[in-house]
């Protein structure tokens, strides 16, 4: 036997040697890089320009019968912004074939004696809405009042009278005013991928040992298993916070994200989803020891809870109640919310602090659970 | 502690719900010996094995392993020794000084020590020039030796290799064995299971596995002597197949079987001889007849203990 060194150190040797042997596993397996590092890249500029819940360009078609200058202002103040774009003239009887044959969403209708009313201060303008789609018929009022306000605010200052109405409610939306899609996908998506790829690659490594029964040959060797789990794990959480620096960077660079809060927290929020989901995969691959099994779990149990119950996507007050309970247990929900109050709000621990805690007890009780349920002896 | 047994069973039973996979098995093994364990595939060798490396817990029995008891003390028992499992040994997509470097830090090597001692066991096991070679790629009698060379970086007092042989060619398993020998002549003891039973004259004691009970233990000779009582001769010639079935037939013979070109026969020591049965063959009908003695292989004990402890089964049975 060869001498024996103090237990810490020989713990650390063995922790070391199977973390050491998984980077290199990763390093040879061009597949593991690709789904760690390239796929969230591409999701996020996926997600962020094509995914878009942001309506621009919407086809606008225009009645102008006033046919005089305050008419063209007013069409041309809907079409200078991005929202609409002109889809040419359109006759007032002709809306329904329009909205049928998709040429507009909408139809501005200027009607005669525009000019004259506003001058009063009295004109009247009309918008047909294509309403096929709520949601777009919703956002096309929205803005269309927006254009409208501002028009009016204008064209009353330009004559100098003072015609403001005597009460304007004002709509503020504070922390995205544009409303842009990627500000709020951004923290949905750096939980979406870290929980994929963590629970799935930790599933994956652990069930292949069992699979090539190379788990036995670790279990005849001095190793324990929180030296095997720490071992599987710690390069996968190294490459989770590359994961998340990678999106928070590409989502702050290419879509102006905002980073208001600290990056520390941001840090220390990614290693507590991290634990927790490594400790998921971790699980999946204890009680499933085969690798088909685990991909499916894995991807099933990570996937779709991240998807649809974090927030992300739906907000967790829109769920019907079964489903709001059911988010409680997704650490995903909390780092969802944790990031946007960091990124967004600029909110320190005392905004996050339930968050960080929730995540905590996932991570401590699913770690917990699998090292128990991860039996050394076989049969 | 250097007069105490490398490996001691005692009455190591394992049951797997009704299913008896051990029988009470009892056998020691001293320090340095090659110790080889015989049996047919589900005959309990494997499982005899996990229970010694602190794999699995006995239903009944003890074992110490390196002066260590293997219920009690596994952890201690797992430090000790070496293991070369059936199934697995290596990582096939590490480099092999990688897989080296990563059994040596799994039993707590690290660092120059590390080092120092993968050189030794590259050159030791001969792969020194395939050191930055995939695993995956070398052929599987270089990656045996290399499974065997992971298993004793750690200089293990005892090592354990279930089937280390199984789908290597010949040479390569000459060139395994040497390695084991090697080992052996170091004063490691080596408890290997293989199913090749010529690989099974290189080793000092054999113990033979029949349905989990240990059946049969002793020297290689000794175990030829006591199961294969017969003289067993070697007939050459020509014209021989009616001979042989007219030689079959005659008193004192037990069995004339074909080998090669010629006939294997064994016979009562105490009525035949080589002279003997040359007589009877030429006698009838054979031509050229020329008869050697030669020794009994373990083969036959095998087909002999199997035989009997089949036979032993049928009588003691309803």
């Amino acid at each position: 036997m060869t001498a024996q060194a103090p237990a810490g150190k020989r713990f650390a040797v063995r922790v070391g040697a199977i973390a050491w042997k998984e980077v290199l596993h990763i390093r040879r397996d061009p597949r593991t890089i690709t789904l760690a590092l390239v796929m969230p890249v591409l999701l996020l500029l996926i997600f962020g320009f094509g995914v878009s819940f942001d309506l621009d360009h919407i086809p606008l078609g225009v009645s102008d019968q006033d046919r005089t200058e305050a008419s063209r202002r007013l069409s041309l103040a809907f079409t200078a912004s991005n929202e609409f774009a002109p889809a040419g003239g359109v006759d007032a009887d002709g809306a329904d074939a329009a909205f049928r044959r998709r040429r507009a969403r909408a139809i501005l209708v200027l009607p005669q004696g525009y000019e004259k009313d506003l001058s009063r201060g009295a004109a009247r303008a009309e918008l047909l809405v294509d309403g096929a789609d709520p949601v777009t018929a919703n956002q096309v009022l929205t803005k269309a009042d927006a254009i409208a306000l501002a028009e009016a605010q204008r064209a009353a200052a330009a004559s100098g009278a003072a015609v403001a109405p005597p009460l304007q409610v004002k709509v503020w939306t504070r922390y995205n005013p544009e409303a842009r899609s990627a500000v709020f996908m951004v923290p949905g998506l750096a939980a979406y991928l870290m929980a994929v790829s963590a629970v799935l690659l930790t599933a994956l490594t652990v069930a292949g040992e069992w699979e090539r029964g190379s788990m036995e040959q670790l279990f005849a060797s001095p190793v324990g298993r929180l030296e095997i789990v720490l071992g599987k794990l710690l390069p996968y959480l190294g490459l989770g916070i590359v994961q998340l620096l990678l999106v928070v960077v590409v989502g702050a660079t290419v879509f102006e994200v905002p980073i208001r809060g600290s990056p520390f927290l941001i840090l220390v929020s990614g290693l507590l989803f991290l634990v927790g989901m490594l400790g998921q995969g971790l699980f999946i691959s204890v009680v499933a020891k085969n690798q088909l099994v685990a991909t499916q779990a894995g991807a099933l149990s990570s996937l779709l809870p991240s998807l649809l119950l974090s927030g992300m996507l739906v907000p967790v007050d829109n769920m019907p109640l079964p489903l709001r309970l059911l988010s409680r247990v997704i650490p995903a929900r909390y780092l969802v919310d944790a990031l946007r109050q960091i990124l967004l709000k600029g909110n320190g621990l005392y905004g996050i602090w339930a968050d960080l805690l929730a995540m905590a007890i996932f991570a401590v009780a699913i770690v917990a659970l699998s090292t128990a349920r991860f039996r050394r002896r076989i049969a | 502690m250097t007069s105490a047994p490398a490996i001691e069973a005692v009455s190591l039973t394992k049951r797997f719900g009704a299913f008896t996979a051990v029988d009470s098995v009892s056998f020691e093994v001293s320090r340095g010996e090659i110790f080889g364990y015989l049996g047919a595939n589900g005959a309990g060798k494997s499982t005899t094995i996990r229970m010694l490396i602190g794999l699995l817990a006995p239903t009944a029995g003890r074992a110490v392993v390196a002066g260590r008891d293997v219920t009690r003390e596994p952890e201690a028992v797992k430090a000790a020794i070496g293991y070369m499992s059936q199934r697995f040994s290596l990582y096939l997509d590490l480099p092999v000084r990688e897989n080296l470097r990563f059994f040596g830090g799994a039993y707590g090597l690290w660092g120059r020590e590390l080092q120092a001692r993968a050189e030794e066991v590259l050159e030791l096991t001969g792969l020194a020039e395939h050191r930055d070679t995939v695993t995956g790629e070398l052929p599987g009698g270089i990656r045996q030796r290399l499974a065997l060379g992971s298993a004793v970086l750690h200089r293990p007092s005892v090592v354990f290799l279930d089937e280390p042989t199984a789908g290597v060619d010949p040479l390569a398993r000459r060139g395994f064995w040497r390695l084991i020998r090697d080992l052996a002549r170091g004063g490691t003891t080596v408890f290997v299971t293989t199913h090749y039973l010529d690989e099974a004259e290189y080793c000092r004691r054999i113990g033979l596995m029949v349905d989990g009970r240990l059946v049969a233990l002793d020297t290689p000779l000794a175990l030829k002597r006591t199961w294969v009582p017969d003289r067993v001769l070697v007939a050459r010639g020509r014209a021989l197949g009616e001979a042989a079935s007219a030689l079959r037939a005659l008193d004192g013979v037990h069995a004339v079987e074909p080998f090669g070109a010629g006939l294997h026969v064994r016979v009562d020591p105490s009525r035949w001889d080589a002279d003997g049965v040359r007589a009877a063959l030429a006698g009838r009908g054979g031509v050229d007849v020329s008869v050697d003695e030669t020794e009994a292989s373990l083969e036959d004990v095998f087909l002999s203990v199997v035989g009997r402890t089949a036979q032993g089964a049928e009588e003691a049975g309803p």
